[in-house]
C-alpha cells in the first residue's frame, strides 16, 4: 500500500481549513458574546468562582433542576450556574449524579455556603458535599495569565529545540502543524462550550500542551526520516518523491502510535474518574487532529514550500 | 553475549527491587483521591503593613502551622509559595467551614485605656498586647462556676501590664479581642505578678467561644491579615470512587495495548507487552520511592504515559520490519532498528519533555502532578523501551534459532533475500535500507 500524499497536497490543506473553519467561527462568536470576551467558555479557574458539587442518590431531571434554581435564587444566591454530572453507577453505588452549582466566590466567613447547603438539604435526600472548588477572583486572573505564559513558553521552546535540531523551515511547518492541531481543540471546545455549556480550566491548558508535544512528537517522526532520506537519495529521487516516500515509510507507526494511546484515552474517558472527562477528551480529540496534521499537513506544507525554492531557483537561471 | 546476560540480571534485580518498594512502601494519594482540602491563604497588605516581607511570612506560616495542628487532624501540610502565599492541606475535616473561619483569623488581643474625648469616654491603645503573652489558659471563675481566660505575661509583658494597671488604679482597663471589646474590669490595685483574666462581660462566655480565644492566642496572633484565595475541597465518598475507576480505567487502557502489541509485531510485540510491564512496575516504584503524590490528574498522566511508552517500541520495531524486508538478516535488522528509531525517539520524547517542565513551572498543583508523572513516566519509558527491550531482542534472537518471519507477523515472501542470524556484527548494521 502506498499513499500519494503529496499529488494531493493541495487536498489536504483543504480539508484542513474545513476541519479549522466552524471552530473558528464558534470562537469568534464566543468572544463576541459572552460576557467574559473568551473564545471558549471559561470556569471558575480563570473568572474566580466557588463552585459546589453535590452528590444525590437520585436521577435529576431537568425540571428538578430549574426548581432548585428558582429556589437557590429566591434563598439569595445570585446568578446561581447549575450543571448535572451524571455518573455511570457501575454497582448500583449510592451516588446517582452530582449537582454542581457554581456562583461568584465564596470569601471565608461568608454564609453564602451553608445557605446553599441548607436548600440541597430540603431538595434531596441527604445529598452529599462530595467536592468544593474555589478561586478568588484575582486569583483567577492570574492563573490565566499564568496559563497564556506557559502556552507561549511551551511553543518557544518547541521552535527553539526544533529550528536546533532541524532547519528552520521545518521547525515552523511543526509549528503550524501545532497551531492547527490546538486550534482545532479549542475550536471543538468552544462548540461544545456553546451547545453543551462545557468550560475549559486549567486542566484544559495542560491538556492543550500534551497535545501540542506529542503532535509535534508525530511530525519529527516524519521530518527525522525526510533528513535520513535526503541524505542517501537526494541526487536519485526529487525531493516530493522523497518526502512520499518518509510519510509512507513512517505512517504505521504513527497511526499505531496514536492508536495505542488513544486506547489508553478511551479507557480512561469511559472507565475513568468524572472530574477528568473534559481533560481526557480533549487529548483525545488533539492526538486524533495531531496525527492527521503531522502526516498530511505539516508533511505537505514543507513539500510546497520546498516545491517554491526549487522554481525561484529555475527562475532564477 | 555475556555483557547481555549481565544486563539482564541487572534488569531482574531492578524488577525485584520495585516490586518489594511496591509492597513496603506506601502510596501517597494527593487530596482529591483521598478526600480533604487544600487551601491557598494569601497574605494582605494593609494601610500600616505595605510589604509582605519574608519575616512576616515566617511567622505567618509559624501561627498558621500551630492553629492548623490544633484542628487535630493527622498529615497537614503547610507550605510557602511565592512571596505571599501559603498552601495548607489538610485530610478530611468534619467542619471545613469553622476550620476556614479559624485559619483566617486574626487574634490580636489589645489592653487599652480610657480617655474622655468630647465628653465621651473613649478607649486609647496601651502598647500591651497578645505579643506580651507567654500562655493563655481556659478555666472556670470559683464564684460563679462561668468560663474565664486565663492569661500569663512573659517578663516584659508583666513589667509593662504592672505599670499599666499601676497607672489605671481606680479606673477600667478594657481587653479588646479582634477590635471587640470582651471585658473592662475596674483595676483596684496595681499587679505585679504578671497574671490577668478575661471574663465574658455579664453574661460570661460560652465554652467554645472561650475556648477558641484560648487557641488562638496560644498559637499566636497573625502577623499579618491573611485571606483565603483558592479552595479544593473533595469528599472521601469521590475520592474513593476516583480511585476505584482510575484502576479500571489503567488495567483495561494496559491491557488493549499489550493485546494490540502482541497481535501486530507477534514476538517483538510480546517482549515489548513484558518491557511495558516492567515498566509500569518501576515507574509506580518511583512514584512511591521519590515520593511523588499521586493525583487525579497524575494518574492519568501516568495511564497516559502506558500509551506513550510503546511508542518507542513501536518506532522500532517497524524499522525492524522494514529492514526485514529489505533483506537485511535478523540481528542486522533488529540492530539498525534500534539505532536508526533512536534520534526519532529521543527528539520526540525531548519536546514532550519540554512541555512538561514549562507546565510544572507555569501550573497550579493540579498541573504540577500530571505534568511531573508524565515527564518522569516519559524518561522511564526511554529506558524501558530502548534497553530493556533490546536486552530481550538480543537474548532471545540472539541464538539464532527462532527466525522465522511470522514471528515478526511478516509473510515469507515479503523478505527480499536471506533471513539468517548470521550478521553479528553492529558496524554492519548502520547501513541504509533503501541503498
Amino acid at each position: 500500500m502506498k499513499l500519494n500524499i503529496v499529488k494531493y497536497r493541495f487536498l489536504f490543506l483543504a480539508i484542513s481549513a474545513i476541519l479549522l473553519l466552524p471552530g473558528i467561527v464558534a470562537m469568534i462568536y464566543s468572544t463576541i458574546t459572552y460576557p467574559t470576551h473568551t473564545p471558549m467558555k471559561v470556569g471558575i479557574d480563570y473568572t474566580g468562582g466557588t463552585t459546589l458539587q453535590y452528590g444525590v442518590k437520585e436521577t435529576i431531571s431537568n425540571d428538578k433542576l430549574s426548581d432548585v434554581r428558582k429556589t437557590l435564587e429566591n434563598g439569595g444566591i445570585e446568578n446561581p450556574y447549575l450543571q448535572i454530572i451524571n455518573i455511570n453507577a457501575q454497582d448500583g453505588k449510592d451516588l446517582k449524579a452530582i449537582l454542581s452549582i457554581r456562583t461568584k466566590f465564596i470569601a471565608e466567613g461568608s454564609s453564602d455556603q451553608d445557605k446553599i447547603t441548607n436548600i440541597m438539604n430540603k431538595e434531596f435526600s441527604s445529598p452529599e458535599l462530595v467536592q468544593v472548588a474555589s478561586v478568588g477572583p484575582t486569583l483567577g486572573m492570574e492563573l490565566f495569565k499564568n496559563s497564556l505564559i506557559a502556552l507561549s513558553l511551551a511553543l518557544l521552546g518547541i521552535v527553539a529545540y526544533l529550528t536546533f535540531r532541524f532547519q528552520f523551515d521545518y521547525a515552523l511547518a511543526a509549528i503550524l502543524g501545532l497551531v492547527h492541531d490546538a486550534l482545532f481543540v479549542c475550536g471543538v471546545f468552544s462548540i461544545l462550550g456553546l451547545l453543551y455549556d462545557v468550560q475549559i480550566d486549567a486542566l484544559f491548558v495542560s491538556a492543550l500542551l500534551t497535545v501540542i508535544g506529542f503532535s509535534v512528537h508525530d511530525t519529527i517522526v516524519v521530518f527525522d526520516r525526510v533528513r535520513e532520506n535526503l541524505k542517501y537519495y537526494s541526487k536519485k529521487m526529487t525531493f516530493s518523491e522523497i518526502m512520499n516516500a518518509s510519510i509512507n515509510q513512517t505512517l504505521a507507526r504513527s497511526i499505531n502510535t496514536s492508536l495505542t494511546t488513544l486506547i489508553t484515552l478511551f479507557a480512561l474517558y469511559l472507565f475513568g474518574g468524572v472530574t477528568t472527562k473534559d481533560f481526557v477528551l480533549a487529548m483525545i480529540i488533539g492526538i486524533a487532529v495531531g496525527t492527521y496534521s503531522s502526516i498530511f499537513f505539516c508533511a505537505t506544507l514543507v513539500d510546497i514550500w520546498e516545491d517554491k525554492k526549487v522554481s525561484a531557483k529555475a527562475a532564477a537561471v | 553475549m555475556k555483557n547481555k546476560l549481565i544486563l539482564f540480571w541487572a534488569i531482574v534485580l531492578i524488577v525485584i527491587a520495585s516490586i518489594v518498594t511496591i509492597c513496603v512502601k506506601p502510596t501517597k494519594l494527593g487530596l482529591d483521591l483521598v478526600g480533604g482540602s487544600r487551601l491557598v491563604l494569601e497574605a494582605q497588605t494593609t494601610n500600616t503593613i505595605a510589604q509582605i516581607t519574608p519575616d512576616m511570612m515566617s511567622s505567618l506560616q509559624f501561627a498558621i502551622e500551630n492553629r492548623v495542628n490544633k484542628l487535630g487532624v493527622s498529615e497537614t501540610v503547610v507550605q510557602r509559595s511565592g512571596d505571599r502565599r501559603l498552601v495548607i492541606e489538610i485530610p478530611d475535616v468534619s467542619d471545613l467551614n469553622q476550620a476556614k473561619a479559624y485559619l483566617g483569623e486574626t487574634a490580636e488581643l489589645d489592653f487599652r485605656k480610657p480617655v474622655m474625648k468630647d465628653g465621651l469616654q473613649e478607649w486609647e491603645a496601651t502598647g500591651l498586647t497578645g505579643k506580651d503573652l507567654s500562655r493563655a489558659n481556659l478555666s472556670t471563675n470559683s464564684q460563679n462556676g462561668q468560663w474565664v481566660v486565663d492569661l500569663e505575661f512573659n517578663g516584659e509583658g508583666t513589667k509593662k501590664f504592672a505599670d499599666l494597671t499601676k497607672q489605671l488604679v481606680g479606673q477600667p482597663m478594657a481587653i479588646f479581642f479582634n477590635g471587640e471589646l470582651q471585658s473592662a474590669p475596674v483595676i483596684r490595685e496595681a499587679i505585679t505578678g504578671g497574671r490577668a483574666q478575661i471574663s465574658g462581660g455579664d453574661s460570661g462566655f460560652v465554652y467554645e467561644e472561650a475556648k477558641k480565644m484560648v487557641d488562638l492566642l496560644n498559637a499566636g496572633a497573625l502577623p499579618v491579615p491573611a485571606k483565603i484565595i483558592e479552595e479544593n475541597t473533595v469528599g472521601p465518598t469521590l475520592g474513593a470512587d476516583s480511585i476505584a475507576k482510575s484502576k479500571v480505567a489503567g488495567a483495561i487502557g494496559l491491557g488493549f495495548v499489550m493485546l494490540f502489541m502482541a497481535v501486530y509485531y507477534r514476538a517483538p510485540g510480546l517482549i515489548a507487552d513484558i518491557a511495558l510491564v516492567i515498566y509500569g512496575l518501576m515507574l509506580f516504584a518511583l512514584f512511591k520511592a521519590i515520593p511523588i503524590t499521586l493525583t487525579l490528574a497524575g494518574i492519568a498522566g501516568f495511564i497516559l504515559s502506558i500509551g506513550m511508552a510503546v511508542d518507542a517500541n513501536i518506532l522500532i520495531f517497524e524499522r525492524t520490519k522494514e529492514e526485514l524486508r529489505a533483506g537485511r538478516t535478523l540481528f542486522t535488522a533488529i540492530n539498525s532498528g534500534f539505532d536508526r528509531a533512536f534520534t526519532s525517539i529521543f527528539d520526540s520524547n525531548m519536546t514532550t519533555i519540554i512541555t512538561c517542565i514549562i507546565l510544572y513551572f507555569c501550573g497550579t498543583s493540579i498541573v504540577k502532578g500530571f505534568a511531573l508523572t508524565l515527564a518522569v513516566g516519559v524518561i522511564v519509558s526511554m529506558f524501558s523501551a530502548i534497553t530493556i527491550t533490546k536486552n530481550f531482542m538480543h537474548l532471545i534472537f540472539g541464538t539464532g534459532k527462532l527466525q522465522h518471519p511470522a514471528l515478526f507477523g511478516l509473510r515469507a515472501n515479503e523478505i527480499n533475500e536471506s533471513y539468517q542470524a548470521s550478521e553479528t556484527k553492529r558496524e554492519k548494521a548502520k547501513f541504509g535500507i533503501l541503498d
